[in-house]
């Protein structure tokens, strides 16, 4: 049919097309309208024939466009309510187009560059190459920084994704979820209301359907798929990343561990430098954490050079840790080492 | 998934046409080699855009795509003068907005930069992130980076760029000998909460890299600068691999095999149990034992008998430590 005639119309141009239409439009556009007179579709469009494929691709067109921050409308006809055919399109542009007092001086451009930067390997690089377009629409120059800067985020955790997508979509996730101590992972069924990267480890923060209580959750300990949901939960106004990040300071500032490190060093050196550490009068050191896993791991990494006098909970972890390194690189037998922990519990 | 990619390379490319547009109308005038300095781009991609910008425009009271309902350029100086001037303009004046997502992306870009000197400014910083979100068509996602405060060290390595003169300071390497290091600063690099300085070092007179966290008692210095960042092409991986390097086959759950990944492995070799094994090369056996100390998913160096015995070791006497130091005191 026509369609094997027509010139093929890259699909930018047909994107571009229809922004381009339904920004010119004040009462909007019907489906049928776009279909036959908008370049791109209008060579597919056969005006008494079956157009099903042709009205699949404009769905799929409106998604990309809204997912640029396009805001595209549709209004229904309160005379002809309810029939599809009967909707229409358009881009409000006041809704569309930056502010007109929104501008960004060389330094804020230089510093929105690095922001977009951090993210260029991580999972937000298509935003942040976008949102830089966007910025330099503005004709505005970056100052250029004397030392070269390379920041990077890097957001491995495969549950990052989903996670992400979930929040966009205010829907419930379920995931398994592995607490450390227990060897069997738990399944939770949660609404995430942010994902927030605290001490360099990534969080999503949530709330249980069923009581209602916060909960925080690192992306390292989700060990299988997250499950994306289509039942939709609401968001309540203070929860928040703001909100998520603030109750994890908190429990950071409440816990701390006293330890001894070797002077001059490593340890020392990267240890006294850490958040919120305090050196006593005695040189002992008082560390801050979040969580007492991970901070067992970093102090364990230290080995000889660390040793924790309190909390009991964070020494014998460390401990336990230490004895299984042991036991696990003795000498060979053979056959694949054993974790024993012997004697001492954790 | 190739369907997938196209479009997602689609989507990019409107974001370009819709970002390109009001730049030109706000320039009047522009070469194409500068728009294309501009946004970061080939001059190939400024002349496909601008040529498909040309012929775009809105199907207007004919709904037949009149020239007045056409974007329309100067030809001739475009072809001749490789200039751009947009002659007729529809449905375009301002730049789009942000995203939600790309809004969310930036803010918590700057979150993560805020150790950053130029980031000193923190109510500066509030009404930036605040023009972001007012710029963005929806609410930005809830996706944020805890702040730090702003890393002296980190100013101090910027003004002795900007004095041009060389940076001292303690550093211990992974050989756990401290030594007093002079440095030409070239760039600072970072990985989630772990930052670098990377570096002419004049001790060793090659290219270094420092953790910034290791590195002690900082001073400029009155030596001037050798060498600048524009003057040094700086290799992409942070850790180059050296002919010394060891190598060195670690079992770890599949799950953590990732946080292997800045040490090269060569391949990953599924096992039972959720287990993988891959073999990564360390600079000397002493290093592997900090780094499977601090790993989760239970890692286990299998080969060589030398690596092995250097972590059971390591983590002999320190648990000898806790042997022979009660908790509740020693002198």
């Amino acid at each position: 049919m026509s369609a094997a005639r027509a010139p093929r119309i890259p699909v930018e141009e047909r994107l571009f097309s229809l922004v381009l239409a339904l920004l010119a439009t004040e009462p909007g556009l019907t489906k049928s309208e776009i279909l036959s007179t908008v370049q791109g579709y209008r060579q597919k469009h056969s005006p008494n024939g079956d157009n099903t494929a042709l009205e699949r691709q404009f769905e799929r067109d409106k998604d990309d466009i809204r997912e640029l921050g396009v805001p595209l409308e549709t209004l229904d006809d309160p005379a002809a309510s309810g029939n599809n055919q009967m909707l229409r399109y358009r881009i409000p542009r006041g809704a569309y187009e930056l502010p007109l007092d929104i501008s960004f001086s060389s330094e804020e451009t230089a510093l929105l560059t690095l922001a977009a930067m951090v993210w260029r390997e991580g999972t937000l690089s298509g935003e942040s190459r976008r949102a830089l377009l966007k910025l330099r629409s503005l004709g505005g120059h970056a100052a250029v920084p004397e030392l070269d800067y390379a920041p990077r985020i890097r957001s491995r955790d495969a549950a990052f994704e989903p996670l992400r997508d979930a929040l966009d979509r205010a829907v419930l996730v379920r995931f398994p979820y592995l607490k450390p101590g227990e060897s069997e992972p738990r399944r939770r069924e949660v609404a995430p209301f942010a994902l927030v990267q605290h001490q360099g480890r990534w969080m999503v923060a949530c709330i249980e359907p069923d009581t209602g209580r916060r909960k925080t959750f690192l992306l390292s300990r989700i060990i299988g798929p997250v499950q994306v949901t289509t039942v939709a939960a609401e968001r309540p106004a203070d929860a928040t990343a703001e909100s998520a990040l603030a109750a994890l300071d908190e429990v950071w500032e409440a816990r701390t561990a006293l330890i001894r490190v070797v002077p001059g060093s490593d340890a020392e050196t990267r240890l006294t430098k850490r958040r919120s550490t305090s050196v006593r009068d005695d040189g002992l050191l008082e560390i801050h954490f979040a969580d007492l896993q991970i901070v067992a791991d970093e102090l364990v990494s230290f080995g000889p050079e660390v040793t924790v006098l309190e909390p009991e909970s964070v020494r014998q972890l460390v401990v336990a840790r230490l004895r299984r390194l042991v036991a696990a690189h003795g000498p060979t037998t053979g056959q694949t080492p054993v974790e024993s922990s012997g004697g001492h519990h954790g | 998934m190739a369907e997938r990619r196209s479009s997602l390379h689609a989507t990019d490319k409107l974001a370009f046409l819709l970002s390109l547009v009001p730049y030109l109308i706000d320039r009047g005038r522009v070469g194409v080699a500068e728009a294309a300095e501009h946004f970061g781009v080939t001059v190939a991609d400024i002349r496909r855009a601008v040529e498909l910008i040309a012929v775009s425009g809105i199907p207007g009271e004919t709904s037949q795509y009149q020239h007045g309902d056409l974007f329309d350029i100067a030809w001739d100086d475009f072809e001749q003068n490789d200039v751009i001037v947009l002659t007729n303009m529809v449905a375009i004046d301002e730049s789009p907005r942000f995203s939600a997502r790309e809004a969310a992306a930036l803010i918590a870009g700057l979150q993560y930069l805020s150790s950053l000197p130029e980031n000193a400014d923190r109510g500066a910083i509030a009404s930036l992130m605040s023009k972001l979100a007012r710029g963005a068509s929806s609410e930005p996602s809830q996706v944020a980076v805890d702040q730090r405060d702003t890393d002296d060290l980190l100013s101090l390595v910027s003004l002795a760029v900007s004095q041009g003169r060389q940076l001292e300071f303690d550093y211990s390497g992974v050989r756990g000998v401290v030594e007093r290091r002079r440095v030409d600063p070239l760039r600072v690099e970072s990985a989630d909460a772990d930052w670098y300085l990377r570096g002419y070092d004049h001790l060793r007179e090659a290219l270094r890299t420092f953790r910034l966290d290791r590195i002690a008692r900082p001073a400029i210095t009155d030596a001037p600068i050798a060498y600048r960042a524009a003057d040094v092409v700086l290799p992409d991986m942070l850790f180059e691999g050296s002919p010394d390097d060891e190598t060195v086959t670690i079992d770890i759950d599949a799950a953590a095999a990732a946080l292997l990944a800045d040490y090269a492995p060569d391949e990953i070799e599924p096992l039972d149990d959720g287990r993988c094994r891959m073999r990564v090369r360390v600079g000397q056996f002493g290093t592997v034992a900090r780094l499977v100390a601090g790993l989760p998913g239970d890692p286990i160096v299998i080969a060589p008998d030398a690596a092995r015995a250097a972590v059971s070791d390591w983590a002999a006497r320190a648990v000898a430590l806790y042997e022979q130091a009660p908790p509740d005191d020693s002198p």
